[in-house]
């Protein structure tokens, strides 16, 4: 679909599923702004941002260009510290040490559910490309499905971001076994 | 079908429901794992959340003074440090050795009844339903042979059971030791025994739990990766994918 038909789709996403969205390069960093923007502004939900391609403190200055409300948006750094980065101090962002760190992940995610989010929440992980740069794909697999299980169970959304030319067939599958949808963006 | 034994619910995030509901009332546990993996952490929690459900907890350091230990913990989102100290009975062992004149290398067999006699004498009084001994191992070291080790864990044991206060037990181990104690007795006697260790992939250190064994109720033998977080405790399963 084109960038005007991702918009409307993204209007049309009422209830919480699990998706992934394959962006071209040229228009990842706009989809991640028009993906926080329809989230928290248009559904008035709070969003955890896994990051693993971009420490989210460059996230964060990007977002606040674009003039987002970054209030609703906590952060699950999983690059700063291997960039030995993580010396940013901002309360909506919780580092992990590495993303190989798979499980703790999970565990901050889950942590900053209970912790901080009383309504609906959605889940964003940047990207399922980074992630497989340094994990292999067995446990890669297996990640994204447990994940995906626990996120749904707390019927929350959970959306998966790749881009297109990075994508191999193995990243395709672990999208297709774990996401009801999946969106490809031209 | 024989009825299900009355459980002690940890309050701890997940555990319970590897232990299909809680520990077993009145079982002695073995909380094992080397320098680092939260053993003091997850007791310290299981007598919060103890407190919170009214129920006593009585907390034994055997080579920490409680004091320093308590600064150090964790700072709870739901039970403040003033808290702990004021709902929780901390006690020295050290002053326990002192006050019953045991203050001597190695234990007898009067001794350890000296010992058993006096912490029972606590537990009864203040009705005491949790208890934490941090560490076992310390005390063993006093008691020189398996047989006295035996003796006095078994005793513990029984009597805090009739009392029906749940116990934890911290044991020691070094970084790559092989079984569950350092005597090899302790794992033996205790109804269960919680595992907590330090596990590498990858050049990532990650404290894991696992459930050894817990007798009165069925249980999960998953290896569980564990962070100690101001909400308390947190486990999500081991991914197995990662070789172990």
């Amino acid at each position: 679909m084109n960038y005007d038909e991702f918009l409307i789709k993204l209007k049309s996403i009422t209830d919480p599923e699990s998706f992934s969205v394959i962006f071209n390069i040229t228009s990842f960093f706009e989809g991640i702004k028009d993906l926080l923007n329809a989230f928290t502004k248009e559904k008035n939900l709070s969003v955890i941002y896994i990051s693993s391609t971009i420490p989210s403190k460059n996230i964060i200055s990007l977002l606040e260009v674009y003039g987002l409300d970054l209030n609703n948006i906590y952060f699950v750094d999983t690059i700063s510290s291997i960039m030995m980065a993580s010396e940013y101090n901002n309360p909506n962002i919780l580092y992990v040490e590495s993303p190989t760190m798979l499980e703790t992940i999970m565990i901050k995610t889950e942590y900053i559910m209970e912790k901080y989010i009383k309504g609906d929440v959605a889940i964003i992980i940047d990207s399922i490309n980074t992630l497989a740069v340094h994990n292999d794909t067995k446990i890669l697999s297996e990640f994204f499905h447990l994940f995906a299980t626990l996120i749904r169970s707390k019927n929350a959304f959970f959306i998966i971001l790749s881009i297109r030319d990075q994508n191999t067939q193995e990243i395709k599958n672990i999208m297709s076994i774990v996401s009801d949808e999946i969106i490809e963006v031209d | 079908m024989a009825e299900a034994r009355k459980k002690c619910l940890t309050g701890i995030r997940g555990l319970d429901t590897i232990l299909n509901g809680g520990i077993p009332v009145g079982n002695t546990v073995l909380i094992s794992g080397s320098a680092g993996t939260g053993k003091t952490t997850l007791s310290i929690e299981f007598l919060v959340h103890g407190a919170i459900m009214g129920e006593k907890g009585l907390y034994i350091s055997v080579t920490e003074d409680s004091g320093k230990l308590v600064e150090n913990l964790i700072t709870y989102d739901f039970f403040s440090r003033e808290n702990i100290q004021k709902d929780i009975i901390f006690i020295d062992i050290p002053e326990i050795y002192e006050k019953l004149g045991l203050n001597k290398l190695q234990f007898n067999i009067e001794d350890i009844n000296l010992l058993i006699e006096n912490i029972i004498k606590i537990v009864k009084e203040f009705n005491i339903k949790r208890v934490v001994i941090d560490s076992i191992t310390s005390i063993c070291y006093r008691l020189e042979t398996e047989e006295k080790i035996m003796e006095f864990i078994l005793r513990l044991g029984k009597a805090l059971q009739e009392f029906g206060a749940t116990t934890l037990m911290i044991s020691e181990l070094l970084p790559f030791a092989k079984g569950y104690s350092q005597y090899g007795v302790e794992e033996a006697i205790a109804d269960g025994i919680i595992l907590m260790g330090n596990y590498e992939r990858r050049g990532d250190l990650l404290r894991t739990l696992r459930v050894i064994k817990m007798r009165g109720t069925a249980h999960s033998r998953a290896t569980y990766v564990l962070e100690l977080t101001s909400i308390g405790i947190m486990l999500v399963p081991l991914l197995k994918n990662g070789g172990e």
